[in-house]
């Protein structure tokens, strides 16, 4: 009898523990972390999202690479023509739908912007002072986001103030550029309306930073008389001036200069690796840039990427001193001298960019070929005043006369004699210009496409064409494959 | 579940007869008169039962001396059952077996027979693993069972291997499930344990392994540990090896006048200037020689055994030690085993099982199979510069030599593994098993950065220049401090704990109708703590002040401080249930349920069943070849899980990385990690096994299984649309389950093991694999899942495919060398120079396109078409002799440790390059211009087949009589050779090559660390 209960007892012992079970023991808890969905409660919470927003910003080095070596400024380089292979693609305009460095800056600027939509679509979960500053910033983030993904790719798809789940995606289209622009355009006007012309951090968008972007927007959709306006008031009403010494402009020491109005910062601390560029904290571009196997003073080890040709070289004045400041003539340099270098598998050139390389001093540890603490001047005041410049230029009624004020702002600086011309000559010559000023900061191809000068500068260049890049194919099929490709890819 | 229930009802009613008892005496010898130590002497029907001593003598009670019959058994004989006919004195004599049809195997949560198992299940004893002297258990079983395939991952001591049970099944995790005594001993911490305390390997292989349900997709591997035997006096065993290790290959590579030649050849192709205006630079430096050395190795292992009437004890401790061909001590390996193995019977029906392993372990290691590792420095090292250069002409080649000399880096491991497990039989019939199960370990890693000097430009450089002087960090806006020598240190903790409760009911009907039940739970959990950082400006740039309290001392500092923590649970339950009709028909069902707290709550239960049957076709009337005297056909069929994910993929955390810079300082902030999918479920495989095992000419054993293993909604983390913004830093996309991949295969194994005679024994084994592996679906949109790369920063060379094997390699195919410009005119390839190769236009477009896929095509996979292994061993009279061999046949390796760089060193094939005098068709010509040569093709993937000698041993056991006054009763001495010769094409170092980062880069060579080839001799003493 005592065995049977004791069986009987074994028997519901197990009945229990089949049937019943402990469904709370396997109901546990991440240790410090957040969930996604449990967010937003307290301001520190907007303000760490907002960093995470910022961050994107960081591949920046990919436009500095793409916009010079797409254009007639620069050739891919590197170890050998299958080192990244996606820019020697590009630099022979044989891009197509796969290509590594295409994708990135879709997917990325994407992550911007996803990271944006997610505080925003937060914005009013709770209030506090300052967080209309907060979602000024994030607004103009999103901007820089789309303008990149606009301009490189054209139609793109346009998520406003919220995050698509994986099923949604299926769903969407191609907004047209238009509906994209007027999103820009939207977002950088509401945040110019709260931001102040100066920031309490550096780093920090600026009124400054929306207003130039914004004419930048305007300049690009040839809204010539509007971009006036906008830039005009960042010239009239901001607190920027030129730097005197253009030779010193893409230094660490002159971060955050008087010229300076929208910086992606960079840190020299954290180092990192090549397995993820988009990680690093530090400037990819400066290291990548550097000479190979470089041996001797003031300059870094490098990768040879992004060198500049003989054409540019060709192009300016002799006594132009940007000339030198914008690329390095590396036998000039080592002429007579002691120091011994590798010329790359993937290209050479003789040049390297020269503004943004690596130099002993700005120090990016651990590997010091990787990262750089230089500062990617995004937008500088020459830009703007070459802006407004080509805006006054363009519009209708011109203003040559505005115009040729603001291009000898910028071509006093470097002490090159004035231009008097106007009409389509003064067209011409702030274009000539913006290439003296700006060449190897990423804006050459988009700045030729821009003004319809592409076919005729850049080699293999088909119209109707190569205007924008191709839609990653791999993200046309991973949307659902109903996504048309760019015309003639 | 109902049948096992039905079973429980049955045994409610069940009263066990007590009547008078007799005692029977008798003895136990095996068919040369040897008495028979452990012998199991039971009484049938009952639990009733002893084990013979020295002697093979017993005794036991028996209720009716007139009916009862003795079930005597023991490991490696066949089960005999004797009636007692009334008689009190027996004389029982045993034969011995050769697959042991009636060992008892240990299965999930139980024990079978092989003659009533339903499964595919391999055996491998102890004896035959220790002997080999592998210090690792994953490695020794090489070859030695069909269907399971090791691949080293590294032959550095201490380095790891992979496991796969029936090929790749997964993208992810493909490790079996490894159970030390029941208890669950993860693959990576394998290195623990010590070969020589093994007892027996079961493997596992069909779906027969689903009691083990969610862990049991890629077959689980049951190891049990040494046991004492009752009735017999301590026995000691001491044995002991020392070996002598060296490398067993050299690569060619050009000696410097050959570099020399050749690189001058290779500027001017490229319309630069040639660097060496002297050529005649001799044979320069040889920097494998500066880099092999010999090493040693040595092991010591003591073990006392025995056991009283009620309890049996075993009681190990081993010491190992090894020094690396490559680094010496700088890779040194050395563990430490103590091991408590306890069974007794606290009651006559209550029994206490107590196991208890300790290590301590201790590895230096080198970088090791990647870029920059120090073979793959060493293989590109330019022979014209000394072993003291800084090979400045390449800024990622530094000097291996001097990277030796700076790498400290040491991890220490202590691991407490065991279990206590109280079995009550509730009845003869009913035993209730509850066990607690632990797995601790503590692992710490120390690795010291001294202020190092690799020459101009080096990454690898820590110093600011030849002087060691520290270079300098910003910590704050124009505030530098030095960054001196620094040292990283970590200190994690696992705990696994594990309870298990459960039951297991055996009965009959008539000796007619056998119903073995068994049902119970299990209730895992793990947790795992780390803590680490990086302390800078170690005093004297010395190791001995690598502590990371340095960053307290002056001019210290404290960086990259990181902690991590996790939990993660199981909650299972199961039954199975075993029917036999006499002894032919034999049916077996499992069904077992899972919960893991790795699912959400959509969908964190998953149910596994498995049927399976057996016919044991021998036993029928009409079966009639007297030859084969044991048949039996089985089959299995069933679904097993796989939940080897990370822990709470199905959540939106956010631990992504969104950091920026503010006022020159990096700010922290907030980004969503993996995205989340709520709906994640289990990856199932389900796996169809047919086999037979036969008995032929009574000494010969075959076994023959075919298996289709098919495995759907593979846990995955494919690519999703950018528009999800999942590629941000420290952001990936929602882990998915998608896709499918099947295998199939043969598996033949083959044993004969001669008739027992006095002086002459021998016995071989042979085994055989065939198996194909095939991605069936890939997540809609992805047409693939890109791999490893090629060289720097060049093409994926591998992929994960729909219609290719898993880790496929896709390049292009070369079809010999242009060998003249009007060649080109007519090819697709305009652009290419006289001397280049010459690919093959796969679409048949006219045009070799390297921008798309279209001319790329399957150049083979890393998973081997056939495995072979073969043992051998014989003895003659006190002589003994065995050897084992390995073979894999079908892979390919890339060989992917040649810097496609102007200045790196090249093997010696390049001196029969493309050149106008020796207008080779195989090798391209050599530039340091823009080339297509470099693009991943066919002319960097090499068959990878081997044959390998893996263990080839001679010994001699003294005669029992030399010794005997000083109480030994054997002495045997050995001279053994591992990997002493390797049969194959491969140009690498070791064909036998694993994967170091998941089953996408398997096959792919950077240097890999090859296994040395070991001379040995030992020693073991019975007391």
């Amino acid at each position: 009898m005592k065995k049977l209960a004791l069986q009987l007892s074994v028997l519901s012992y197990f009945t229990v523990l089949l049937f019943a079970g402990c469904q709370k023991f396997l109901d546990i808890n991440p240790l410090y972390t957040q969930d996604a969905e449990n967010f937003f409660n307290n301001p520190v919470d907007y303000d760490r999202a907002l960093t995470g927003t910022y961050d994107l910003l960081q591949s920046s080095f990919m436009t500095v690479w793409i916009g010079e070596i797409a254009s007639d400024n620069a050739i891919a380089g590197g170890e050998s023509i299958s080192d990244t292979e996606g820019l020697h693609q590009i630099e022979n305009m044989s891009h197509n739908g796969v290509n590594t460095e295409l994708r990135n800056v879709f997917r990325w600027n994407y992550a911007g912007v996803t990271r944006a939509n997610y505080l925003l679509e937060n914005k009013n979960k709770i209030d506090f002072e300052g967080k209309d500053k907060i979602i000024a910033q994030a607004e103009f983030l999103r901007a820089y986001y789309y303008f990149e993904l606009v301009r490189y790719f054209g139609d793109v798809p346009l998520v406003v103030d919220k995050r698509l789940g994986a099923d949604e995606v299926t769903d969407i289209e191609r907004a047209p550029k238009s509906e994209v622009y007027a999103q820009i355009e939207t977002d950088l006007t509401n945040a110019a309306n709260i931001l102040d012309w100066t920031a309490a951090q550096k780093g920090r968008i600026t009124k400054g930073a929306c207003l130039s972007l914004l004419g930048k927007v305007l300049l690009y959709q040839n809204k010539f008389a509007e971009a006036a306006t906008i830039l005009d008031r960042v010239i009239n009403e901001g607190p920027y001036r030129l730097l005197d010494d253009y030779t010193t402009l893409f230094s660490v020491v002159n971060e955050g200069n008087s010229e300076t109005i929208f910086d992606v910062e960079y840190s020299g601390a954290e180092g990192g690796s090549y397995g993820c560029l988009i990680c690093l904290e530090g400037n990819a571009a400066p290291g990548f840039h550097g000479i190979r196997q470089y041996n001797g003073p003031v300059y870094g080890d490098g990768n040879s990427y992004n060198l500049p040709t003989q054409k540019l070289y060709n192009s300016f004045a002799p006594s132009d001193i940007r000339k030198d400041a914008s690329i390095l003539d590396i036998d000039a340099f080592i002429a007579g001298r002691d120091i011994t270098y590798a010329k790359g598998g993937g290209g050479h050139t003789g040049y390297y960019n020269n503004k943004y390389i690596k130099r002993i001093g700005e120090i990016g540890l651990p590997d010091n070929d990787l990262t750089s603490p230089v500062n990617y001047r995004a937008i500088r005041f020459a830009d703007v005043l070459l802006m407004a410049a080509e805006a006054h230029n363009r519009k209708l009624p011109s203003d040559d006369g505005a115009a040729r004020t603001y291009l000898k702002i910028v071509r006093d600086r470097v002490s090159m004699p004035e231009i008097t011309s106007g009409g389509s000559q003064l067209t011409e010559a702030i274009w000539a210009e913006r290439n003296y000023e700006l060449s190897g900061e990423g804006h050459r191809f988009f700045d030729l496409v821009r003004t319809g000068q592409a076919a005729a500068e850049i080699d293999g260049f088909t119209v109707g064409k190569h205007e924008v890049f191709p839609i990653p194919q791999i993200e046309i099929d991973l949307a659902g494959g109903k996504w048309t490709q760019n015309p003639n890819y | 579940m109902i049948k096992y229930l039905i079973s429980v009802v049955v045994i409610v009613g069940f009263v066990t007869q007590i009547s008078a008892q007799t005692v029977i005496s008798g003895t136990v010898k095996d068919s040369l008169n040897q008495p028979i130590l452990g012998a199991a002497v039971v009484v049938k029907g009952t639990k009733n039962g002893k084990i013979t001593d020295e002697n093979g003598s017993f005794s036991v009670q028996v209720p009716d001396a007139k009916n009862a019959v003795l079930r005597v058994s023991y490991s490696g004989f066949q089960t005999k059952e004797v009636a007692v006919l009334g008689r009190i004195k027996l004389s029982i004599q045993l034969s011995e077996n050769s697959v042991g049809i009636s060992e008892v195997m240990v299965v999930g949560y139980g024990t079978s027979t092989k003659r009533e198992f339903t499964g595919a299940s391999s055996q491998v004893a102890g004896e035959d693993l220790e002997k080999l002297n592998i210090p690792r258990v994953d490695q020794a079983l090489q070859g030695k069972v069909a269907g399971v395939t090791i691949n080293t991952n590294s032959g550095s001591p201490g380095g790891g291997a992979s496991i796969r049970i029936r090929g790749l099944s997964t993208f992810g995790d493909n490790d079996p499930l490894i159970l030390v005594d029941g208890v669950v001993y993860d693959s990576e911490g394998l290195n623990a344990l010590n070969p020589n305390d093994i007892e027996s390997v079961n493997v596992l292989k069909d779906a027969t392994a689903g009691i083990y349900g969610v862990r049991a997709a890629n077959g689980v591997i049951l190891i049990t540990t040494k046991q004492g035997r009752a009735n017999t006096k301590p026995k000691i065993e001491y044995s002991t090896f020392f070996g002598a290790q060296q490398s067993a290959k050299r690569l060619s590579l050009l000696n410097a006048n050959q570099y020399a030649v050749l690189k001058n050849e290779m500027h001017a192709n490229g319309g630069e200037t040639p660097p060496f205006s002297n050529v005649q630079l001799g044979e320069g430096t040889d920097w494998q020689d500066a880099i092999f050395q010999n090493a040693t190795m040595s092991s010591h292992n003591v073990s006392i055994s025995g056991g009283s009437e009620k309890t049996t004890y075993s009681i190990g401790g081993s010491f190992f030690t090894q020094d690396g061909i490559v680094g010496g001590d700088k890779a040194n390996f050395t563990r430490m085993n103590a091991r408590v193995n306890l069974n007794t019977e606290m009651s006559t029906r209550l029994r206490l099982s107590s196991v208890f392993l300790y290590t301590n372990e201790e590895r230096n290691a080198l970088p090791e199979n990647g870029l920059g590792s120090v073979l793959y420095n060493t293989i590109n090292a330019f022979p014209t510069q000394g072993k003291n250069s800084y090979l400045e002409e390449v800024s990622d080649i530094i000097n291996p030599l001097l990277q030796i000399q700076n790498t400290y880096n040491t991890s220490y491991v202590d691991k407490f593994v065991g279990k206590e497990e109280l079995a009550y039989d509730i009845t003869d019939k009913l035993t209730f098993t509850n066990r607690f199960n632990y797995n601790f370990a503590l692992v710490d890693q120390k690795v010291f950065s001294p202020l190092a000097w690799f020459g101009p430009g080096k990454s690898q450089n820590t110093a600011l220049n030849e002087d060691l002087d520290p270079t300098q960090v910003e910590i704050a806006p124009g505030t530098l401090i030095d960054r001196g020598a620094s040292v990283y240190e970590a200190r994690a903790t696992y705990a696994d704990l594990n309870f298990e409760s459960f039951i297991n009911h055996e009965f009959d009907i008539n000796e007619i109708h056998y119903i073995k039940s068994t049902a119970g739970v299990s209730v895992f959990s793990r947790n795992g703590q780390g803590l680490g950082g990086t302390a800078f400006n170690i005093p004297n740039n010395s190791i001995e002040y690598a502590d990371i309290s340095a960053n307290l001392a002056p001019g210290g500092f404290l960086n990259n401080t990181n902690s991590f923590q996790f939990q993660e649970r199981l909650l299972s339950t199961f039954i199975r249930s075993e029917y036999r009709y006499k002894t032919k028909y034999n049916g077996s069902l499992i069904v077992r349920r899972d919960g893991s707290s790795r699912f959400g709550p959509n969908n964190r239960y998953g149910i596994f069943p498995t049927v399976s049957g057996s016919w044991m076709i021998s036993e029928e009337d009409f079966f009639r070849w007297s030859k084969i005297t044991y048949a039996k056909l089985r089959m299995s069929y069933g679904i097993s899980g796989n939940d080897q994910i990370p822990n709470f993929a199905y959540r939106g955390l956010l631990d992504g990385e969104g950091d920026y810079v503010f006022d020159d300082v990096i700010i922290k902030g907030i980004a969503i990690g993996r995205a989340a999918n709520p709906d994640l479920k289990w990856e199932t495989t389900r796996q169809f096994n047919v086999g037979t095992d036969l008995k032929i000419f009574k000494r010969m054993d075959l076994t023959l299984n075919y298996f289709i293993k098919n495995t759907r909604d593979l846990l995955f983390q494919p690519e999703v649309s950018a528009v999800l913004g999942t590629a941000g830093p420290g952001s990936f996309p929602p882990i998915i389950n998608a896709g499918d991949v099947s295998n199939k295969g043969v598996e033949m194994e083959l044993g004969y093991v001669s008739k027992k005679r006095k002086n002459f024994n021998w016995s071989t084994s042979f085994n055989a694999t065939q198996l194909r592996n095939r991605v069936l679906k890939t997540p809609s949109g992805v047409d693939f899942l890109p791999g490893a790369q090629f060289g720097v920063g060049g093409n994926v060379a591998t992929r994960f495919q729909e219609g290719y094997a898993i880790g496929y390699f896709i390049g292009l195919e070369t079809d010999g060398v242009f060998q003249s410009q009007a060649e080109i005119d007519n090819s697709a390839q305009k652009d290419a120079k006289v001397g280049d190769l010459r690919f093959v236009d796969q679409n048949g477009d006219g045009v070799i396109n390297f921008s798309d896929d279209s001319d790329l095509t399957n150049l083979g996979s890393a998973i081997p078409t056939f495995t072979f292994g073969y043992n051998v061993s014989m003895n003659y009279k006190g002589f003994d002799m065995s050897a084992n061999l390995y073979s894999a046949i079908g892979q390919k390796i890339i060989r992917n440790y040649e810097r496609q760089q102007p200045y790196a060193n090249q093997l010696a094939y390049t001196i029969d390059r493309w050149t106008a005098d020796n207008p080779s068709n195989e090798n391209p010509r050599l530039t340091t211009g823009l080339t297509d040569n470099t693009r991943f093709s066919d002319f960097y993937v090499e068959n990878g087949s081997f044959l390998r000698l893996r263990n080839l041993q001679i010994g001699y056991t003294l005669p029992a009589n030399l010794l005997s006054r000083f109480k030994v009763s054997s002495t045997r001495i050995y001279l053994a050779a591992n990997n002493l010769i390797t049969i194959t094409n491969y140009q690498g170092y070791d064909p036998d090559l694993g994967s170091f980062g998941g089953p996408l880069s398997a096959g792919v060579d950077y240097g890999f660390y090859p296994q040395a080839r070991s001379i040995m001799t030992g020693l073991s003493i019975k007391f």
